[in-house]
């Protein structure tokens, strides 16, 4: 094994991995509202936002906007690929730490 | 190892594309900031980890304390009435209609703490597990009311009073203990099969008792476990 591994770049980073682990905590195919996400999180809107942006363009989850009534509710879902992506960079860390010990 | 500026300056180009990855990191790191790579997987994974228990304790957090309730309500209430009948608690006695309140306010609070606690688990999450979660919900309501309507049928046929002070804390046990079982399954959760599993053994076996001594079953064992069980939870909620 070398020293630089192929690690997900796109998860590995502290505020992408935060989110990738709480959304891979619900179960496949629940949906969490943004409010919600925000507070599991402690991150400020725009900075969520802006993660979730980066995460969306990996095609690693989805945001849908809805509406109860009149107000518009967005809800944020991991997709199976990125639970595949999660999934397999645990693995990857675990990999890398066993190889190293 | 990584001292030379050339090396950093490609390990500055690393991050824009790639993961900045150092096997041998000797040199302390400062705590990572929103967007930056992060520097090992140790650190990475105790994120994950610090991250998903946070999830947990802010979801789950309450639950404990909903055990509590639980474990007030049975413990005081069942020892009211077991204080209330005739013939039951040898050291002191309170009227009935006093124990009766106790136990039917202490149900009530219950109930109620539940209900808010429960309610607020689930919060902003829909799909698959919230469905769960609603009948899981409902299943304690249904199940409450038929077991009161069960034995109002079985008073109308002529049952005497203490004859329904047996069935009733019997009935309710088994119907708390089942919805425990189901929680268990939903959650795959051991120690709510446990919970479950005391309970129904408790509530079968006070009937066994006689009246009014069925009370002071319930009240030790069902309050009991209740209380152990919130326990239990608590100390696995911080460990996790």
């Amino acid at each position: 094994m070398t020293g630089v591994t192929d690690l997900d770049p796109v998860i590995h980073a502290a505020a992408r991995l935060r989110i990738s682990a709480t959304l891979a905590s619900l179960d496949e195919g629940d949906r969490i509202t943004f409010p919600r996400l925000q507070e599991l999180l402690d991150m400020t809107a725009g900075n969520l936002s802006t993660h979730l942006r980066k995460l969306e363009d990996a095609e690693y989850v989805t945001v849908t906007k809805a509406h109860q009534g009149r107000t518009p509710v967005t809800y944020v879902t991991l997709t199976r690929r990125g639970r595949r992506a999660f999934e397999d960079y645990t693995d990857a860390l675990r990999a890398l730490l066993g190889g190293e010990k | 190892m990584y001292g030379d500026t050339r090396t950093r300056r490609r390990e500055r180009l690393d991050v824009q594309t790639t993961l900045r990855y150092k096997v041998h990191m000797n040199s302390p790191t400062p705590p990572p900031t929103a967007d930056e790579p992060l520097a090992s997987p140790d650190e990475a994974l105790a994120l994950i980890r610090e991250q998903q228990r946070s999830v947990t304790e802010r979801t789950l957090g309450g639950v404990p304390w909903i055990l509590v309730m639980w474990a007030i309500s049975w413990g005081i209430g069942f020892l009211a009435l077991w204080s209330g009948y005739e013939g039951g608690n040898p050291w002191f006695q309170i009227p009935f209609v006093v124990a009766a309140w106790v136990f039917g306010v202490l149900l009530v609070a219950a109930i109620v703490v539940s209900a808010v606690i429960g309610a607020r688990i689930g919060r902003g999450v829909r799909g698959a597990s919230a469905f769960g979660g609603v009948v899981y919900g409902v299943s304690w309501s249904v199940s409450a009311l038929s077991v009161y309507l069960i034995g109002a049928a079985i008073v109308r046929a002529g049952a005497d009073a203490s004859l329904m002070s047996l069935y009733f804390p019997a009935a309710f046990a088994l119907v708390a203990g089942l919805i425990y079982f189901m929680g268990a399954a939903l959650w795959r959760s051991i120690d709510q099969l446990v919970l479950g599993a005391i309970i129904i053994v408790t509530g079968t076996a006070a009937p066994f008792f006689g009246a009014p001594t069925n009370n002071l079953v319930m009240a030790v064992l069902g309050g009991g476990s209740f209380l152990i069980a919130a326990i239990v939870m608590r100390v696995n909620l911080r460990r996790r």
